[in-house]
């Protein structure tokens, strides 16, 4: 069986990689920070979002940093991902892949109007 | 139980899968269920999830990982006895056909329910959620404007308008179960919601006993707390809620004759002096008549002004209005609608290639009778100083508040989002949209002429 790769990277792994920048998360914690960032364009579900923490993990790009108490409930442990150096290497060079692309789109004039 | 279902659903992953991520998944579950409460965050939760399975499932079965060397005994998930696959190798096709089989049924099931749930609140026929109309229309009930969240059954005998104590009590106590669920300021939410407490611990309703004084005074105490003139306490005398206005048309014959009547686009014409005139009575589903809608900008397109009849407009549909609007801009403009959160698709789709029309003046005929949606697209023009509006102040109706049923005389209207309003503090909402140039109705289309022919510059 063919395993997954991360080039490109899929666009639920980069939000997962840019949901982890500021802070350690568990898996709720990720999905809900996900939703905020894309204005709740993407809701990861459990399948996609630990499909994709575990490939993650597999390319050392995020990796657990022990389980804890949830901060807001108190009442679970639960297991907890921080970015590793490589993941925020890859995050910053999709970013600024998409960076590229959007000069691009500009210098072509299909995108006007203060939304950009 | 939905945990449950759930947990039948996480029986499908490969065994790998569920070993390491079952209980976190079912954990994630459980949080989405306690922080998602209510029918509606409900059943988008179980379609996320549905979704969700259906798109992960294959994905994880195509992408399997080499089993490991040494394989543990997984755990149990929910006291779910579960089948593990201990070699870790694929399922067979025919396992996957059965999962397959098995999401497409439960999302069919889900959808039957939710039909027949939603058909049970009202008999009207479906509207398309994101209309606005007539108050016909509005009354006939559309799957986002009629939802029952009293949980009560609805019916029961207004005798004479009096209400009970008993009656009064439950409707405020609806009143303020709707407000902290579905106004989108949670902490004025709560403060109306006090309000409304303290007035009834008062004793201050002990004396309304009719219904539409009743519905009005709880009105006017949430206004107090927070002047929101979207948000409303409506009575309606019979069941289903009557008209409350005095026209005849419905959406249900909006819907369907509106193709045959060519979107209701009535008039497209060039009148003397190139002048573009169009009167349409309704803004079509663009999903039906976004040709249509082309096909008369296009045949008006080198008109050296332009007039749109909006004195029999009933309003519609926001993303027709929004669709039309983009023809007389050169860029994208922010298009206001009160129903809806800003997002990228709050800007006009300006400029439409081949429009000739972005740099032409606009004039929009307007009457007491132009309504909702028609008012939208009247003021978002207006606003943007685009067009002059000539005839009368009209209706008054933003609809910008979701309505929710709380039985078969009371309803609430709140809105659930936050629009923002650039060009004021309020919109059109109970005071009508101000033409700029006030006219009859029967004189409106020839002050707008006169306009027009003064102030187009004839193209060569």
């Amino acid at each position: 069986m063919p395993k997954r790769t991360l080039d490109p990277l899929p666009s639920a792994a980069f939000q997962i990689l840019l949901a982890l920048v500021d802070e350690n998360l568990h898996g709720y914690g990720i999905m809900r920070q996900v939703a905020l960032q894309t204005e709740n364009r993407m809701r990861l579900g459990p399948g996609t979002l630990y499909s994709s923490i575990r490939v993650l993990l597999e390319n050392g790009l995020i990796e657990e940093s022990g389980a804890r108490e949830d901060t807001d409930t108190g009442d679970e442990r639960r297991r907890y991902y921080r970015l590793t150096s490589s993941g925020l290497k890859l995050a910053r060079s999709e970013a600024e892949r998409l960076a590229g692309l959007l000069r691009v789109a500009r210098a072509k004039k299909i995108l006007r109007g203060r939304y950009v | 139980m939905s945990e449950k279902l759930y947990a039948f659903f996480l029986r499908l992953y490969p065994a790998r899968f569920r070993e390491e991520y079952g209980e976190e998944a079912l954990q994630l579950f459980r949080d989405r269920s306690r922080d998602e409460k209510g029918f509606l965050p409900r059943l988008h939760l179980w379609f996320d999830l549905l979704f969700d399975v259906t798109i992960s499932l294959p994905n994880e079965y195509f992408h399997l990982p080499a089993p490991r060397t040494v394989t543990s005994v997984p755990r149990r998930l929910n006291g779910i006895p579960t089948f593990h696959v201990l070699q870790g190798q694929p399922v067979r096709p025919g396992a996957l056909l059965s999962g397959g089989v098995l999401s497409f049924l439960a999302l069919s099931t889900c959808w039957l329910s939710l039909n027949s749930s939603i058909g049970s609140y009202h008999s009207a026929s479906a509207q398309p959620t994101s209309s606005w109309t007539s108050p016909e229309s509005a009354s006939a009930g559309s799957s986002d404007t009629y939802a029952n969240d009293s949980g009560s059954t609805g019916r029961y005998a207004l005798r004479d308008n009096q209400l009970s104590t008993a009656e009064r009590k439950r409707l405020v106590a609806a009143a303020i179960s709707n407000l902290k669920s579905h106004y989108y300021d949670r902490a004025a939410a709560q403060k109306m919601a006090d309000a409304l407490a303290a007035h009834e611990k008062g004793g201050d309703y002990d004396s309304v006993l009719d219904g539409p004084a009743f519905a009005l005074r709880l009105t006017q105490q949430m206004r107090e707390v927070v002047p929101d003139r979207h948000l409303t306490f409506d009575y309606f005398q019979d069941s289903p809620p009557p008209p409350p206005g005095r026209y005849s048309t419905v959406l249900d014959q909006d819907l369907h004759t509106a193709k045959q009547q060519n979107c209701t686009f009535e008039k497209v014409e060039l009148l003397p002096r190139n002048i573009g005139y169009l009167k349409f009575n309704f803004f079509s589903d663009p999903e039906d008549c976004r040709v249509a809608a082309m096909a008369a900008m296009t045949y008006i397109n080198h008109a050296d002004a332009v007039i749109f009849d909006l004195r029999d407009n009933r309003g519609g549909y926001p993303a027709m209005a929004q669709f039309i609007g983009s023809y007389l801009f050169d860029h994208p403009e922010y298009w206001y609608n009160p129903r809806e959160a800003t997002t990228e698709r709050s800007w006009t789709q300006s400029p439409v290639a081949g429009s000739n029309l972005a740099d032409k003046p606009v004039f929009v005929l307007v009457s007491s009778r132009t309504f909702s949606g028609a008012e939208q697209f009247a003021y978002d023009l207006k606003m943007l100083k685009r067009a002059t509006l000539v005839g009368e102040t009209t209706a008054g109706a933003a609809h910008a508040g979701v309505f929710h049923r709380i039985d078969d005389h009371f309803g609430m209207a709140i809105p659930e989002v936050k629009a923002i309003n650039p060009y004021s503090s309020t919109d059109w909402a109970e005071v009508g949209v101000e033409p700029d140039v006030k006219a009859s109705d029967a004189t409106a289309i020839d002050v707008a002429l006169k306009l027009a022919r003064l102030r187009s510059t004839p193209s060569k």
